[in-house]
């Protein structure tokens, strides 16, 4: 093997012999024995993986090869992770993934955070509900290798035949005469390390044992005793704490800046005035704001901006629309008319809304001459790099970033601007800084979902069936901020606003149509990108089609699914979530439900609410969710995520709302930006579905199917269509 | 000034205006108090203070002399050979798994801890009245009640013994 293989581009969802490449220490094939870790002499184990054909991410991990494991000789494990665990249970999930076909004990595995430059640098950051789905297949390739790698060296160790040798819980084992050799044992002892040809089969599913097993969380009890490292938490010796001026504006220019009384106030290290760039560092956060607040400042502010503005620039038909679905003829089938002769249109708004998550962007930089180390909170460290890199006009090999546990990141944490702050001015004092955002930072100086605006149309024949259907949407940029410029002409629509926009129903005519709308406010990331404004839309219409042909919302989605796998998936789920509703069944008294099904991500859900008006206020009682996400790989952990969702679609649902005023956003802190509280949260009933072998997406489709599913409910309750999130009952 | 924090005596120089959350995380090295929003609304900051919840974001080192501060980090009881036991709401938190990021968690337990304290068979309703200020971004709040009800009972059976 060369490593020539290692640029190969991805080709293929198939792992090869090829991919992989024992890279040690030593020469060659050697294992370097003794790497010291905590104290513990560990003999490194790297298994490299090669980019081709491997079904990563898009774009893949880049070369050099990965290394996952490390097994010491006392046979503890470790799993160095590249994703980032935020909440969602990733570190767990994927370790269970990789122990399976090693054949360990779980608790043997320890999991690490891999940082940048571990060989396991990761272009594409945690986001997308990917981690699994893209490593998934690699995982248990990786395990299986190692495995077998093991094995043929203990028998080499012993002399014994290699087919007379099996492993159980992390030990190699041999009947008559015994054997029993710990794979620490066996690493101990290693002289080299033989990539097996062909590479070793995967288990049947039949003989799966951690997979699909609930397993505890790894992460969980440094969490409960308060031991656990957020980004917030990193404490370096000497670390000081730095604050930077940000625009009170969303077109805000720094004019003028200088020094003012800051640096006579005390603990102050440094002030740093450079171009466009205001900031402090002093030994203490308070006084770091104290400093900040007493520098001379002066900006331009822009334009006053207010709320209503905004929402005309967010409408369908100004500037170019994208056609990104187009089946049949939609335009002359919605003439044409259905069995209400007139096509039904109906317009849908959603607005901007916060990530919100409770811990801030933070991040801490230790500036050196002979590198850059960079902890941080991030959803994307090879950004966080590149972008620190470039601040300090330093190379990017001299920059490492050791991302930390997350409080919350939902998108937002792809940001970089705290790192590059912290790095900035850990440069200028000479010491490690610390930036802990304020709320008000928080909110204003990242990005925001965007606001959209939904046109439907649609008609519906004698059978009940969808005959016509077009779904015209307006939405701020979501992933286009974060492509190179020229993204926008060339794809000419922005994808991530128009996640879960495509009409998935079986129709004929079928026609989806996107605008980007350029706006002040910086919009992004959030979780699920467009899908719950777009399901939102697309599955309150579905529910206005239903009604307008006199059939039970249920019953019509089950008539219109799609064709094929999809349709299938999509009637098991809404058929799950009826029935564990008692969709059909009269529901208590003052009370109706609401039902909508969505697929985002090769995942299929279908929710049901059902809801209360009490004191003029939308009151979710209950909540059922029938999720397919395909193969599932630890089903408490996938139950979270769906409960989590919930939760956060019925904040957006009832309660989440950005707005502009005289040029700023209003809301600079919680309280003004309302989420959804425990009081408000309902009973919930989660059902994973059997999907096959393939694990899909977990982490944001879920999401979809909430809002709707209330505004359904209400409509039932109460024949008022609500049209615009959040739901508000006249 | 001197700070009892979690059964230790500290002593700390610093303002009497300065806010306990940053004094904790900042001076003395507790970082279980997350900092949130600064204004008492999300309660990630929660500590106990002689017992009752408290914003500690809002919280000047002047009103807490002579108090008892517990902290996450003083809720499970270390034993002389080093062996933790944890706290009964600890112990249904982890049965339950109820942390997905976890950064809410502390201000939730504390106050949970705080509920069982005085309440040891709370119902649904008071679960959610001592609660209900405390947010969780992650959504874990159906687990939340959950654990806080196994959590009495755990505490329950603890008293039979």
């Amino acid at each position: 093997m060369s490593n020539k293989a290692i640029s190969e581009q991805p080709k293929r969802r198939r792992i090869s012999r090829r991919q992989f490449l024992i890279a040690a220490g030593g020469v060659g094939a050697a294992l370097a024995v003794g790497v010291p870790m905590v104290g513990v002499p560990f003999a490194r184990l790297k298994l490299a993986q090669f980019i081709e054909n491997t079904g990563g991410p898009p774009g893949g991990f880049k070369a050099p090869p990965m290394a996952w494991f490390e097994i010491s000789p006392d046979n503890r494990v470790r799993v160095f992770i590249p994703k980032v665990e935020m909440g969602q249970g990733i570190h767990t999930a994927l370790a269970q993934i990789a122990a399976e076909e090693l054949d360990v004990r779980w608790e043997q595995i320890e999991v690490r955070q891999a940082a940048t430059g571990q060989n396991l640098d990761d272009p594409v950051g945690t986001s997308a509900s990917n981690s699994i789905t893209s490593l998934y297949a690699i995982l248990r390739q990786v395990g299986a290798t190692v495995r077998a790698m093991l094995l043929a060296e203990a028998a080499r160790q012993t002399g014994r035949p290699l087919a007379d040798l099996t492993t159980r819980d992390g030990v190699v084992l041999a009947a008559g005469p015994a054997l029993s050799l710990t794979y620490g044992e066996i690493v101990s002892k290693a002289q080299g390390w033989k990539l097996p040809d062909p590479l070793p089969k995967l288990k049947p599913d039949s003989e799966l044992r951690t997979i699909g097993q609930p397993l505890p969380r790894v992460d969980l009890r440094a969490k409960v005793l308060g031991q656990a490292v957020f980004g917030i938490d990193v404490r370096l010796p000497g670390m000081a704490h730095g604050a930077v001026a940000h625009p009170p504006t969303l077109e805000g220019k720094l004019k003028r800046a200088g020094p003012g009384q800051a640096r006579t106030l005390p603990g102050v290290i440094a002030v740093v005035i450079e171009d466009d760039f205001a900031g402090v560092v002093a030994e203490r956060r308070d006084q770091a704001y104290a400093a900040l607040a007493a520098l001379e400042l002066e900006w331009e502010p822009g334009r006053a901006w207010q709320q209503a503005e905004l929402e005309a620039l967010v409408t369908v038909g100004r500037g170019n629309g994208v056609t990104i679905q187009d089946e049949g003829d939609a335009g002359a089938a919605l003439k044409a008319g259905g069995v209400n002769r007139q096509p039904i249109t109906a317009e849908y708004r959603t607005p901007f809304a916060y990530q919100a998550h409770l811990e801030p962007q933070t991040a801490v930089a230790d500036v050196r001459a002979d590198g850059v180390t960079v902890y941080a909170s991030t959803q994307a460290a090879v950004r966080v790099r590149g972008h620190v890199a470039k601040a300090l006009g330093r190379d990017e090999k001299d920059v490492v970033v050791q991302p930390a546990f997350l409080g919350g990141g939902f998108g937002h944490k792809v940001l970089t601007t705290a790192a590059v702050e912290a790095a900035r001015l850990s440069k200028a004092a000479g010491r490690p800084v610390q930036i802990v955002w304020n709320r008000a930072d928080d909110f204003t100086q990242g990005f925001l979902r965007p606001m959209t605006h939904h046109v439907l149309a649609g008609t519906v024949g004698a059978d009940g069936r969808i005959a016509a259907m077009e779904h015209r949407q307006a939405s701020g940029a979501v992933a286009l901020p974060f492509l190179p410029a020229i993204a926008g002409a060339v794809l000419g629509s922005d994808f991530g606003a128009w996640r879960g926009a495509m009409i998935p129903y079986n129709v004929a005519d079928k026609r989806t149509v996107a605008w980007v709308a350029k706006l002040p406010v910086p919009t992004g990331w959030w979780r699920g990108l467009g899908l719950l404004a777009n399901a939102f839309a697309l599955e309150s219409f579905m529910d206005e089609l239903a009604y307008a042909a006199k059939l039970d919302p249920l019953e019509f989605r089950l008539r219109n699914a799609p064709a094929g796998p999809l349709g299938e998936r999509m009637r098991a789920a809404l058929n799950a979530a009826a029935k564990a509703s008692g969709w059909g069944s009269a529901p208590p008294a003052g009370r109706a439900r609401g039902i909508a099904c969505t697929a985002d991500v090769g995942t299929v859900v279908a929710a049901v609410a059902e809801v209360a008006v009490e004191a003029g206020q939308i009151r979710v009682h209950r909540m059922t969710a029938a999720v397919d996400a395909g193969r599932i790989i630890n089903p408490d952990g996938a139950t979270a995520q769906v409960q989590g969702n919930i939760i956060m679609g019925l904040s957006s649902a009832l309660v989440e709302e950005a707005t502009v005023k005289d040029g700023s956003l209003a809301a600079l802190n919680f309280g003004a930006y309302r989420i959804l509280t425990m009081a408000a949260a309902p009973q919930t009933e989660v059902i994973l579905l059997d999907g096959g072998p393939e694990p899909r997406g977990m982490g944001e489709p879920p999401i979809a199917p909430i809002a709707p599913a209330v505004a359904n409910a209400v409509y039932a309750l109460t024949g008022q269509r609500l049209r615009r999130l959040p739901l508000r009952v006249g | 000034m001197q700070l009892s924090v979690n059964g230790k005596s500290y002593t700390v120089d610093a303002g009497q205006d300065r806010m306990l959350l940053w004094v904790l995380r900042d001076e003395l090295g507790l970082t279980g108090a997350k900092f949130g929003c600064g204004i008492g609304q999300c309660g990630s900051c929660t500590v106990l203070i002689d017992g009752q919840p408290a914003r500690s974001c809002l919280t000047p080192l002047s009103t807490v002399a002579g108090k008892a501060i517990r902290t996450l980090e003083g809720l499970a009881q270390t034993a002389a050979d080093g062996s933790v036991k944890l706290h009964p709401v600890q112990q249904a938190f982890m049965d339950e798994q109820v942390h997905q990021c976890g950064y809410c968690q502390g201000g939730q337990m504390l106050t949970a801890a705080a509920l069982l304290a005085v309440n040891p068979k709370p119902t649904e309703a008071e679960i959610v009245a001592a609660m209900d200020g405390i947010y969780c971004r992650c959504g874990t709040y159906v687990r939340i009640k959950a654990a806080v009800g196994k959590a009495a009972e755990i505490m329950a059976q603890e008293g039979a013994k």
